[in-house]
């Protein structure tokens, strides 16, 4: 099942990767040539650095949540001690595990942030606009593999059914990756690197 | 001062899509859409329609938005949502009304300023859906009268205004005549071979504002550059077809202005003060010839005129007086950087500056630009009550002690010359060349 | 539930800390004979000793220790030979007629291994678990034999 979950996220983001750049290649043959290795991960850095823009200065609650958000959707998932453990027991390999309060504590962040999203979408009017049901069911997808983990984590009711929630929920999340608008974990370096190259060496801007 | 009022904006009657709509069929819109996805939608399309999380981040970028109290269909990804992303799930089975309303949204509702490529945090390029959108328009046949009109002055004449070849000449001839009652050796150059520099201006400088080319002569003249003008088709560089998505025509606009500049065996371009053109030579019309970047130099009034200074080749007899505040215009400065220049030409010619809140690549678009404004007097009201933000933004310089608002740019100045006087706040407009001219020493 | 761990952790701190002075040694002494003797009493009545798995080289458990009901595992899997579990290797051969009772686990299986913590854990966890997966009997989840009391 594992296996299955990382071969369907691994191969379908290369698949899409490639296709993608095929389709480049066909279509839109000038990203290639625009591409500009410096202006991408200079506009790249302005974009992963959080408040580094203006955009994100605008939004501190947002800027905040996402990155914290962020930060924990990617740690908790690949260095909590079970996941680790995990690893090791099956393939043998092992690295740096975060403590379990830590990871309690992210969770929980990762989860508070799931709702603070679902409040920007229910209340935020220019949100709400854009918000279709996907994207609610995007946001569960995301937060029930770490409802369920704490769950089963705590022992609390039930937990070797919810255990298995977990454990489904984190693969579907996993396997849905490159072919939903989790895309944009994909495309964010070249969506950004290309506009970078565009503003950095043709129009000698800032684009942050 | 500023009105707060907003009309209510329905679906405004205009001659070209109206009846451009009704010479389409349900079947053939689908078929010409689909072919058009097929055909043009790539890489780019698919990753900004299926990567945008709907995050709602860009709202905050687009005047439109703002000028109608948050109204989310006026947002950047808002305005996707209304059009493309219908269009793409349906495949292109939208009904012509739905293409109508998609017209209006293109056209009217997007200066193509790109100012939320830089709230966007992915960096999806909205500007680019919406001339995506615009080109199926134009596939369709569906494209406000007015600029269709300069759009077919283009193909007809090679310039935007339907000025004919011989009411150019004659047009120089007289800016040459008038401008030799002030300085009496003064020539504008015409066809002369091996010059440094080709001076090109939009259509509508000989048409309405022939001042700025006896004013550029002058400049010219007291700088003592070598420069020259085409009698021939070629010496527009605007290029209004860029804004009705018809690509075929930039093309054709482009490599005549290019090849007059290769004819006259010129070392370079220098444009008039106009940002939609600069996008298109130095930017977008290359591109559609398969020139990386434009085959010779090209440079912008404000680069220009920034040289001048720089090089000491004019000097100021008298700085402007009047506290002034500049508009960054989209296209040169999101588009070309040349927001510390023209900082350093104002410094030079103006005795007060005073900065507009947000400026440089962060200005808000003076709602003119994008084709907006050539999309004629239909439109006006709209376009101006969707530009209130910058009407704030405007009265907040005023209040700063601001009277002038530069705007080296033709849209700026027509798009700001309206906002001005709809929100009545008695500020006056100027080009840069107008302040250079007033200031500068003329021997 | 981590409130009630915590409260437990504080009273196994607070008794080390009382039975370490010396005037309440006595005190305690005799509360913790009549203790003892009463759960022993209690204990001659149920079925078994409760006990978990233990191993020296865990100084800081992030999890609950498993409990381990030695007798009653090992009667319900039919298990009759000690070395079952308790097996011994020596040139990476498994010996049929040794075994290693007496030993803990960590004294072969933590050695010169760089994290050796998680390789004494992958044993415990396959020697339990894989078992259980293989014969289909058994607890494998995590929050089955690590228990939270
Ligand atoms: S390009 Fe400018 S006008 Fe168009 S949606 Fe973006 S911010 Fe608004
Ligand atoms: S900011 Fe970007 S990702 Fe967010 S809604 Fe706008 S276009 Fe989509």
């Amino acid at each position: 099942m594992v296996g299955v979950a990382f071969t369907v996220f691994l191969a379908g983001s290369f698949f899409r990767l490639i296709s993608m750049w095929r389709l480049a290649k066909k279509k839109d043959g000038l990203i290639f040539s625009y591409i500009s290795i410096f202006f991408a991960l200079r506009s790249i850095v302005h974009w992963i650095l959080p408040f580094a823009g203006v955009s994100m200065r605008k939004h501190p609650a947002m800027t905040i949540v996402a990155f914290l958000f962020h930060v924990c959707l990617f740690a908790v998932p690949i260095f909590l001690s079970a996941h680790v453990i995990l690893f090791k027991e099956s393939w043998d390999i092992s690295w740096w595990r975060l403590p379990d309060m830590a990871a309690e504590i992210m969770s929980w962040s990762v989860i508070g942030s799931c709702l603070f999203f679902l409040g920007r979408r229910i209340f935020l009017p220019e949100v709400r606009y854009l918000t279709s049901l996907s994207d609610y069911l995007i946001l569960a997808a995301v937060a029930v593999p770490f409802i369920s983990g704490l769950w089963s984590y705590h022992q609390w009711a039930a937990f070797q059914v919810v255990m298995i929630v977990h454990i489904i929920s984190g693969e579907i999340m996993l396997m849905i990756i490159p072919f939903t608008r989790l895309s944009h974990m994909l495309f964010f370096p070249f969506t950004r690197g290309y506009m970078g190259s565009e503003f950095g060496a043709v129009r000698h801007a800032k684009d942050w | 001062m500023t009105k707060r009022s907003v009309q209510n904006i329905s679906t405004i009657p205009d001659e070209g899509i109206d009846k451009g709509a009704q010479r389409l069929t349900p079947d053939q819109v689908s078929r010409v859409i689909r072919r058009h996805l097929e055909e043009e939608g790539g890489a780019r399309l698919k990753v900004y329609t299926e990567t945008c999380v709907h995050c709602g981040l860009c709202s905050d970028a687009c005047h439109f938005y703002l000028s109608h109290d948050h109204d989310p269909k006026f947002s950047p990804a808002g305005k996707v949502k209304q059009t493309l992303d219908k269009i793409i799930r349906k495949k292109g089975r939208v009904s012509i009304d739905f293409i109508k309303k998609t017209a209006e949204i293109a056209f009217t509702e997007c200066n193509l300023c790109r100012r939320c490529v830089m709230y966007c945090p992915f960096g999806i390029d909205v500007a680019y859906l919406m001339l995506f959108l615009r080109r199926i328009c134009h596939k369709l046949g569906v494209v406000p009268q007015y600029i269709q009109d300069t759009a077919h002055s283009h193909a007809a004449t090679m310039n935007q205004m339907w000025v004919k070849d011989d009411e150019w000449i004659d047009t120089l001839h007289w800016q040459e005549d008038e401008a030799r009652d002030e300085i009496p050796d003064l020539r504008i150059p015409l066809e002369k071979q091996g010059a440094d520099i080709f001076y090109s201006v939009i259509g509508p400088e000989p048409k309405f504002r022939a001042q700025m080319i006896y004013q550029a002569a002058v400049i010219m003249n007291a700088a003592g550059m070598d420069w020259t003008m085409p009698a021939t088709p070629g010496w527009d560089n605007s290029d209004m077809c860029m804004y009705t998505g018809d690509e075929e025509m930039v093309a054709r606009l482009k490599k005549v202005h290019f090849e007059t500049a290769m004819r006259l065996k010129t070392k370079r371009i220098v444009m008039g003060e106009c940002g939609h053109a600069y996008r298109s030579v130095h930017d977008v019309g290359n591109r559609h010839l398969g020139w990386k970047m434009s085959p010779l130099p090209v440079m912008h009034a404000i680069e220009f005129y920034y040289e001048l200074f720089k090089d000491r080749k004019l000097k100021v007899n008298q700085k402007y007086d009047a506290p002034v505040t500049l508009h960054d215009p989209c296209n040169v400065v999101r588009g070309g950087g040349l927001h510390e220049m023209a900082r350093y030409v104002i410094n030079e010619t103006c005795s007060r500056f005073v900065e507009m809140h947000p400026n440089r690549e962060h200005n808000y678009c003076c709602g003119a630009g994008g084709g907006v404004i050539n999309c004629g007097p239909p439109y006006t009201n709209k376009r101006v009550v969707s530009n209130r933000v910058k009407a704030d933004q405007l009265a907040d310089a005023k209040a700063r002690g601001a009277k002038t608002i530069i705007a080296p740019c033709h849209n700026c100045f027509g798009g700001l010359e309206d906002i001005v006087k709809h929100y009545g706040l008695g500020m006056e407009i100027k080009f840069l060349g107008d302040v250079i001219y007033e200031c500068m020493d003329k021997e | 539930m981590t409130k009630q761990k915590h409260n437990f952790c504080l009273a196994i701190e607070f008794f080390r800390k009382i039975s370490s002075m010396k005037q309440t040694k006595i005190l305690f002494y005799s509360v913790f004979s009549i203790l003892f003797l009463l759960v022993g009493a209690f204990a001659a009545f149920s079925q078994e000793d409760i006990e978990t798995v233990n191993d020296s080289a865990f100084e800081n458990q992030t999890r609950p220790p498993v409990v381990f009901f030695h007798d009653t595992h090992n009667e319900n899997a039919a298990i009759e030979e000690c070395n079952a579990c308790h097996h011994m290797f020596e040139d990476g051969k498994r010996l049929d007629d040794d075994d290693s009772i007496g030993m803990e686990c960590s004294e072969c299986h933590c050695s010169k291994m760089k994290d050796s913590m998680a390789d004494l854990i992958r044993v415990y966890h396959l020697q339990c678990g894989g078992c259980h997966l293989k014969q289909k009997t058994g607890p494998v989840m995590c929050g089955e034999c690590h228990r939270k009391r």
